[in-house]
């Protein structure tokens, strides 16, 4: 038994529900997490992100400059969906590919991560079966 | 491959992730939580305040570097000299895999 922790963007949660119902794993638990990622060494994804945000942005105010800035060079901590997904051993490599397949982005940085730990044991709490059963 | 959860007070969470960031370890999620520990919450006059709210740093560190990262967790997000009740919990468990979904690549 393997728990799966996904740390995914805030606007990929559907696609990444409707990718984990596909795979057979309907159930997970999901937060409200921020964090922040390793820093990126390539300066010109940065650059080409940073160009992006200021177009959305539509403003040209100093603030949101700052805000921006802020944002790419780590000092900020980013909003995510934390997914805690409980898994048999032997679907874990496809939940996975699922996962990744559902929230990869053109952006090159920020799409998340994903843990695979080892979950000792389980337990239905309403039938108090336990062990793979309760998955 | 380890993951680190540091549950500390809300106040030292700023504290905790810029020393981690100077120490070499970035990245980290961070969620609000609310808990008690040992002392079975706080009592003032009558009433138990045993929901505390705290911050939950989660971070995937490699083997090696767990001293480091539980050096400066133990050291920063302690309140005073000899610390002090609710000055939090560090747990550490095994982490099998890890994958960046950017790259699919199965590494940190």
């Amino acid at each position: 038994m393997k728990e799966i922790i996904a740390v995914v963007r805030m606007n990929k949660v559907s696609v990444t529900k409707k990718a984990l119902i596909e795979v057979g794993a309907a159930g997970f638990t999901a937060t409200k997490v921020v964090g922040r990622g390793k820093l990126v060494e390539d300066k010109s994804i940065i650059a080409e992100r940073r160009k992006t945000l200021l177009a959305l942005a539509q403003k040209d105010d100093q603030t949101t400059e700052k805000m921006i800035t802020e944002f790419l060079d780590g000092t900020r901590l980013f909003p995510r969906r934390m997914f805690n997904i409980l898994a048999h051993d032997e679907d874990v490599v496809k939940i996975i590919s699922a996962i990744i397949k559902a929230n990869k982005t053109e952006y090159k940085v920020g799409d998340g991560k994903i843990f695979v730990l080892p979950a000792l044991d389980a337990v239905r709490v309403r039938t108090k079966e336990s062990g793979d059963a309760a998955i | 491959m380890i993951m680190i959860k540091a549950i500390v007070r809300p106040d030292k969470k700023e504290v905790v992730l810029n020393e981690l960031s100077k120490a070499g370890f970035h990245a980290a999620t961070v969620i609000d939580v609310v808990g008690r520990g040992k002392q079975k919450g706080i009592t003032f006059g009558d009433i138990l305040y045993d929901e505390i709210p705290k911050s939950l740093i989660m971070l995937a560190v490699k083997d090696g570097d767990k001293e480091d990262v539980l050096d400066v967790i133990l050291q920063h997000a302690k309140t005073s000299e000899n610390g002090a009740f609710g000055d939090g919990k560090v747990i550490i468990s095994p982490i099998d895999e890890v994958y960046t979904v950017s790259s699919g690549v199965a590494e940190l």
